[in-house]
């Protein structure tokens, strides 16, 4: 028997007044894949995860989680979700929050292995409002993980986490994707996406601009970097064949030219050295400004952030 | 259902300013204004059953700050996003909000029973079994238009809004509906006034009952009247703003 697919969003649109946040999308995402909706802020992210849990109503479109309903879904414990404005309540300990949410699950995840995953072993006893930014996102996380759902949706999760926090929380994730849960989580970290995802959707002004792995949105972009220490005048570079933009810091400097060799033939007539020099193919960061660049002369990033808030 | 509500209780049962407000201190001023004042006013030829009517506007006044308190903290749940993450959990939407409402309406009964058991043993008030099992029936029952009224505060206003809304709403249904001092004192603007405030009518229920009297049609009329609008309010605001909605 065929498998639902974990995610299945068709012809999603997202209105806030006058604003269109989420344009006609469509997203689908087969079971045990982990993938990564990448976008600026503002981008139609969190529009594009919340409509798909059902916390509103879409404007237009389809959405199914496992085959059923978002609120079927969720209910039948198929689902566990990370949000961006999720919380924990005030006056409890840990251990009775994780203890109402895994009884709601006919076959939760066992205790001990939950804290070990979420990497929240000795907290249980800890007062909620006496954790920190990074605890209580790993205690959010193990609430999402409680019920050992097949599909899990995550929201900018590691947006209040230090560096050995985030490394820790994707060691998990990918612990998970190859344990078959399906992962699918918003970020704007392009490291994230790149070092975590089998998949990479990109997301401008509510619509994908780019859907693939990370390597091959990197190779959309057909410019390589060639780049080099020069500690004198910058002049002339700019004028160098195939040469878009003159970047780096110090003395480094970094060239982003569509043609790479021209380039070089050029660098080299012209110097008696090149010290450092290194050509490298473009960054998942490059091609993510090259893709979502495109589109941003039509949106308004001022008004579509406070519209959000207010109607979310 | 059940887990969802004691675990509720437990956390409103670790708020000491809730324990303070609803319980200790309507008791305290139970037995202040009457042994102290009350006792000048019985000197003076006044009223015997000054205790008794004190006893019943302290219950009516510590029901009426466990059944508010109790409530709006709806707003505090929004704000942090705990009404938000429960929608993404297996819990029915709605329960949430059924469980607050049996929340502020068991909360009340602590109030009810500890000012009753002062008024008792303390102030020798005497009623029969009847009586006493009558009055906090009547105020048990009554005290839903201050649940309907806290959930629907909780539910129109974000966590700031709430908690200034609890103290300026507790005091104003205290101070002019007449719990803290007998409306027969007051001039007759504030008279016309008190009779506008649906804790006039929610003590009056108390009063006709330790008086021997069946609570009067009038005051259940408006008691329920104010519920009606209080409900029908908090209605219309979570139909545009679900409880999961981001507060602000």
């Amino acid at each position: 028997m065929p498998e639902n697919p974990a995610l299945d969003v068709e012809g999603l649109t997202v209105r806030y007044g006058a604003t269109v946040a989420v344009d006609a999308l469509d997203l689908h995402v087969p079971r045990g894949q982990t993938v990564a909706l990448l976008g600026s802020n503002g981008a139609g992210k969190s529009s594009v995860l919340n409509a798909t849990l059902g916390l509103f109503r879409p404007a237009a479109g389809h959405v199914r989680l496992l085959g059923r309903a978002p609120a079927d879904a969720i209910r039948s414990g198929g689902v566990g979700a990370m949000l961006q404005h999720g919380g924990l309540p005030s006056e409890t300990k840990v251990g009775e929050v994780l203890t109402l949410v895994r009884r709601r699950y006919a076959d939760p995840w066992p205790l001990e292995d939950l804290l070990a995953t979420a990497g929240i072993e000795g907290l249980l006893g800890r007062g909620v409002d006496a954790l920190s930014g990074g605890q209580r996102q790993r205690v959010l996380l193990a609430l999402a993980l409680a019920g050992a759902p097949p599909l899990l949706v995550l929201d900018e999760p590691t947006s209040a986490m230090d560096v050995e926090g985030r490394q820790a929380f994707w060691t998990t994730m990918r612990g998970l994707a190859d344990r078959g849960h399906t992962v699918v989580f918003a970020t704007h970290h392009l490291d994230e996406a790149d070092a975590v995802a089998d998949r990479v959707v990109v997301v401008d002004a509510g619509r994908v601009v780019a859907d693939g792995s990370a390597a091959a949105i990197k190779s959309r972009v057909a410019g390589r970097t060639v780049s080099f220490r020069c500690p004198g005048s910058r002049d002339g570079l700019t004028g160098l064949p195939g040469v878009t933009a003159v970047g780096g810091v110090g003395e480094l400097v970094e060239l982003a030219t569509s043609d790479a060799e021209s380039t070089l033939r050029a660098l080299l007539a012209d110097r008696a050295s090149l010290p450092g020099l290194e050509v490298r193919g473009a960054t998942l960061e490059q091609a993510f400004l090259h893709l979502t660049t495109q589109h941003t002369t039509t949106q308004h990033p001022t008004t579509r952030t406070v519209d959000e808030r207010s109607t979310r | 259902m059940t887990d969802l509500l004691l675990f509720q209780l437990r956390r409103v049962g670790r708020n000491r300013q809730y324990v303070f407000f609803t319980i200790v201190l309507p008791a305290l001023f139970t037995v202040l204004f009457t042994q102290v004042f009350g006792a000048q006013a019985t000197a003076d030829g006044g009223q015997a059953d000054y205790a008794e009517l004190y006893m019943v506007s302290m219950m009516s006044y510590g029901a009426i700050g466990a059944a508010l308190g109790a409530t709006i903290r709806l707003a505090f749940d929004r704000s942090t996003g705990w009404l938000r993450q429960l929608r993404v959990t297996p819990v029915p939407s709605g329960t949430a909000l059924t469980v607050d409402v049996a929340v502020g309406a068991l909360l009340v009964l602590p109030s009810l029973v500890v000012v009753a058991l002062v008024g008792r043993f303390v102030n020798g008030v005497e009623l029969g079994l009847g009586s006493w099992l009558a009055l906090i029936g009547v105020l048990w029952a009554g005290s839903v238009v201050f649940v309907a009224l806290g959930i629907g505060l909780g539910i129109a206003l974000d966590s700031q809004a709430a908690g200034a809304a609890m103290g300026i709403a507790g005091t104003a249904l205290a101070a002019l509906g007449g719990l803290w001092w007998p409306v027969e004192i007051l001039p007759g603007g504030l008279v016309a006034l008190a009779h506008a405030m649906p804790s006039y009518w929610y003590a009056q229920l108390g009063r006709d009952v330790v008086s021997g009297n069946a609570p009067s049609a009038q005051a259940v009329l408006v008691l329920l009247a104010f519920t009606a609008v209080f409900c029908t309010a908090a209605v219309a605001v979570v139909r545009r703003r679900p409880l999961h909605a981001v507060a602000g």
